[in-house]
Formats: C-alpha cells, sequence, structure tokens
C-alpha cells in the first residue's frame, strides 16, 4: 500500500514535468519537430543530419533542434505512461476494496492512452488549436485524478487525518465554484492564445503586443475571471481560517498557496498583456494553472475526507 | 507555517525550470530563424506574366519570391498548391517586397487571356502575384536548368514544391506546396528573411 502511495506521488510530479515539457514545446514551436508519429522522420533515434531522412518526408521539415525537443517530449511522455501503468497495477494489487482509489488511477490510466493518441492526432492535424485544447485539458484531468487518488490512498494508510477537521458548510460549493472558474479560465486562455496564433499567422510581424489588441472581449472576460477567482479563494481563506470551525494544517496550506499562485497568475497575466508576450511568461502562466488544478483537487478531496468516520 | 525549506526547495524547482526552458527556447528561436544556405542561383530567363508585362532574372532582385509551376487546367495538386498560394497571398497584403510567381507548364493552353482569368479567380488584384508564360522550351529550361526539376512528361508531371528565392535571386528553400506542415515551415522562412532585409513593420 505504502508502495503505491510512492508511486501515486511519482506518477503526480513527473506527470506536471510532463505538462512542463509539452507547454515548452508549444512555445518553443517544435509540435511539428517529429512530422510523423510515434517515430521520428521514420525512425526510432531522430535523424542528426539531413541524409539520415527517408524519401517520403519533404526534407524542408528537418530542424534538428525541434526534432529532439518534440522527442524528448515524446519519450518523457512514454516514461510518464509506464509510470502511470505500474501505480495502476499497484492500485489493483492493493487497493481493491478502496473505490476512491481503484476508479480515480484507472481513470487517469486510460485518460492517458488517450492522451498519448490526442498527441498523435496533434501530428495529423499539424497542431489544430482544438486538438491543442483537449491535449491540455486531459492533461489537467489526469493529474487532478492522480492527485486525487494519492490522498485517498493517504487516507486510506495513515487513516482519517481530517477527522478533526470541520469546515464551513460553504467551502464545498466554493471549492468546486473554484474549480468550475478556473476550467474556464483555462480553456479562454487556450483561446487567446490560439487567436493569438491565428491572428499572427495573418498579420505576419506585427507584435504580439498589437495582435493581443485585435483579440477583442476574449481577454477581458480572462481578466474578469481571474480577478473572481482570487475573490473565491480569498473568501475560501476566510472560512478555513474561521474560528468556529477547524481546518487541517493540509487545507490552510492548500488555500494559502491557491492564493498565492492565483495572485501571481494574474501578474503574469497582465505582464503577459502590458509587455511583449513572451514564451517563457505563457509557459509558466500556463504551468501554474495546472498547479492551481492540482491544489484545487486536494482542497475538495480534504474536505471530502473530513466527512468520513 | 508552511516549512522554509519546502518555499526553497521550490524556487529552486522553478528557477530551474525556467532556466533550461529559456535555454530550449532561445535554441529552438535560433533554428527557426536560420534560413537555409543558398542553393544555386536561379539563371536568366524571359517570360510575360498574365499582364503581359515582361518578367525576366532582374525581376527577382530586391524582393522575395515563392515561385511554382502550374497549369489552369490541372485537375490534380495544382488548385491544392494554388489555394495554399492564394492563402500566403492573402496574409503578406502588407508586405509588397515579396512576390508570388506561378509558372504555367502548359504554355499551349494557358494563353494570357487564360492566365489573367485564373488570377482574377484567386482573388489576385495587385501586382504581388504573378502568372507567367513563355514557349515550352523556356519552360522546361527554367525548370530543369533553373530549379532542377523533371520535366519530361509536362504539363502534367510537374514539382509541386514551391521556391524560396531571396533578394539575390538565389533559390534558398523547396517546399512542399501541398502540404500544411511544410507551408507553415516556409511561413517563419519568409518571417525570418523578411525580418533581415527590413527591421521592423
Amino acid at each position: 500500500m505504502k508502495r503505491y502511495f510512492q508511486f501515486s506521488v511519482l506518477s503526480m510530479v513527473f506527470t506536471y514535468l510532463l505538462i512542463f515539457v509539452g507547454g515548452l514545446v508549444r512555445v518553443s514551436g517544435a509540435g511539428m519537430g517529429c512530422p510523423d508519429w510515434p517515430k521520428c522522420f521514420g525512425r526510432w533515434i531522430p535523424p542528426t543530419s539531413l541524409s539520415q531522412l527517408p524519401d517520403y518526408i519533404d526534407p524542408e521539415k528537418f530542424n534538428l533542434v525541434l526534432a529532439w525537443v518534440e522527442y524528448l517530449n515524446r519519450l518523457f511522455g512514454a516514461l510518464v505512461g509506464l509510470i502511470i501503468l505500474i501505480t495502476f497495477v499497484l492500485g489493483y494489487l492493493h487497493f481493491k476494496s478502496s473505490k476512491k482509489v481503484l476508479f480515480s488511477i484507472s481513470g487517469a490510466f486510460f485518460l492517458t492512452l488517450l492522451e498519448g493518441w490526442v498527441g498523435a492526432k496533434l501530428v495529423d492535424t499539424v497542431l489544430d488549436p482544438i486538438t491543442i485544447t483537449i491535449h491540455l485539458l486531459l492533461a489537467l484531468i489526469i493529474i487532478g485524478l492522480i492527485i486525487y487518488s494519492s490522498i485517498q490512498a493517504y487516507f486510506a494508510i495513515v487513516g482519517n487525518f481530517e477527522k478533526d477537521s470541520k469546515y464551513h458548510p460553504h467551502a464545498k460549493n466554493v471549492i468546486l465554484g473554484i474549480l468550475f472558474c478556473l476550467f474556464i479560465e483555462i480553456i479562454i486562455g487556450t483561446e487567446i492564445r490560439g487567436g493569438l496564433d491565428m491572428s499572427r499567422k495573418d498579420n505576419p510581424l506585427i507584435e504580439g503586443i498589437i495582435l493581443l489588441k485585435m483579440l477583442g472581449p476574449f481577454k477581458y472576460i480572462h481578466t474578469i475571471l481571474g480577478f473572481s477567482l482570487l475573490g473565491l479563494t480569498l473568501y475560501l481563506r476566510k472560512i478555513i481560517y474561521d474560528n468556529k470551525f477547524k481546518s487541517s494544517t493540509f487545507m490552510v496550506n492548500s488555500v494559502n498557496f491557491i492564493m498565492v499562485l492565483i495572485f501571481t497568475q494574474i501578474l503574469l497575466g497582465e505582464a503577459l498583456v502590458f509587455f511583449e508576450v513572451k514564451p517563457l511568461m505563457q509557459l509558466f502562466h500556463m504551468w501554474f494553472s495546472s498547479l492551481l488544478i492540482g491544489l484545487s483537487v486536494s482542497t475538495y478531496t480534504y474536505w471530502r475526507i473530513s466527512l468520513e468516520p | 507555517m508552511i516549512k522554509k525549506s519546502y518555499i526553497i526547495s521550490l524556487v529552486v524547482i522553478i528557477s530551474f525550470l525556467g532556466i533550461s526552458a529559456t535555454w530550449v527556447i532561445t535554441k529552438a528561436n535560433a533554428s527557426i530563424q536560420e534560413i537555409p544556405a543558398v542553393i544555386k542561383k536561379v539563371p536568366d530567363f524571359e517570360m510575360v506574366s498574365h499582364l503581359g508585362k515582361s518578367f525576366n532574372q532582374d525581376s527577382l532582385i530586391n524582393k522575395i519570391s515563392i515561385l511554382d509551376f502550374i497549369f489552369t487546367s490541372c485537375p490534380g495538386p495544382c488548385p491544392t498548391m494554388s489555394s495554399n498560394m492564394r492563402t500566403l497571398y492573402r496574409q503578406y497584403k502588407l508586405h509588397p517586397d515579396l512576390q508570388f510567381i506561378s509558372v504555367s507548364v502548359d504554355p499551349e493552353y494557358d494563353t494570357q487571356e487564360v492566365l489573367k482569368a485564373y488570377a482574377d479567380a484567386n482573388g489576385v488584384n495587385d501586382n504581388r502575384w504573378k502568372f507567367l508564360r513563355a514557349d515550352m522550351e523556356s519552360v522546361k529550361k527554367l525548370s530543369t536548368d533553373g530549379f532542377m526539376f523533371m520535366s519530361e512528361s509536362l504539363p502534367a508531371g510537374h514539382s509541386v514544391k514551391f521556391v524560396l528565392i531571396d533578394q539575390n535571386g538565389d533559390v534558398r528553400q523547396y517546399y512542399n506546396g501541398t502540404d500544411a506542415g511544410s507551408i507553415a515551415i516556409l511561413r517563419t522562412h519568409i518571417n525570418s528573411i523578411l525580418k533581415n532585409i527590413k527591421p521592423k513593420v
């Protein structure tokens, strides 16, 4: 059982790293670094020179750096898939009785397979924007399921660590509200990003900031929802700290971390608007949003466990 | 409440990720900006555009050119090629330094009037996209000597490649004119050449 917990934490860490690497592929423009899938230019080890290219692939597509960036993402993806598979098997061996652990890790595993397939479709469709969004959303659902199963496993191992906690009756709805808003916010965010790419194609060589201005109301909704999320989090923090109730350290830390991250996200987001759209900032803006999903799922799970006997 | 060591390790991890990512992004950017080396010079040629104007090797100088070989009655890949060319033509409307050239490989059928109608059908309303014709011998010569294409079985057996020609009249790269991935790469190459000849638009 403990082994399962260790592996599920490992799955979580590696999935987060993979989300970062995936974002890196996106911001560095390496998505089509390998024009085929799963091989790269017809090879299991990407080519290092033009002479190694097969006849059926146009040679102009070869860019050594982009090919390796994309291929390392795939190799890392395969590694993460393997770790999640092991976690899934361990879950079956040790948690037959705990449906919560078993269902969530099974879901995570099957969605990971689906995620690999969507990754292949991305290459097929030459980075279709909707497919990119699905690729990201699936990753967020997977990380949410892994975190949920880890915490539930921890509960099964150490007993109810939330038994002394008592949360405000609004806590559940506020947490679910945060989760819901986060998902909407992320979808709008990917729309902004995709729209930026489209208008960049139609207006080559125009600065990102001007393009961003051309995007219209989307980015305002993104900002407004961002501040609403901050409001919800501040309210959650208030009821978590309310003396009439009792919160676990896990809960308090998670909520504080969420608050710090949302502040950071608003600053990063505004920085993206007011300065040139910098790839590194874009990357962290996306990655922090995945951390926020994970933390919100954690708070939900702590609340859920506090109801258990 | 949260241990200091946690915060420190978080900062260390984020810095490490940030530095590695910066390195990768810089490398990737440099590699995208890199335009392929000169392949060869476009030889002398003399053709007439769909507007009846003369067009020769000197018309390539001080312009970035995207050139392909098509014929208007082509059932096969030409519609896709022209559609991709049309998209680029539309996208780069603010860049008069970039010209598009489609050479007919069926000059017998593709008279000046036919080419003019084809240009109109493709929404050509300025002189950035030219449709050229000449006698079959000259077309074959340009295709073979100029761009190293096979031309035994013209018109049907023409190449589907787009050719990128720089401001000195040198061939820089070939792209599959029917493939979205290749066109995306062509776009980045066009952008990086345009940035080099003009600092900012």
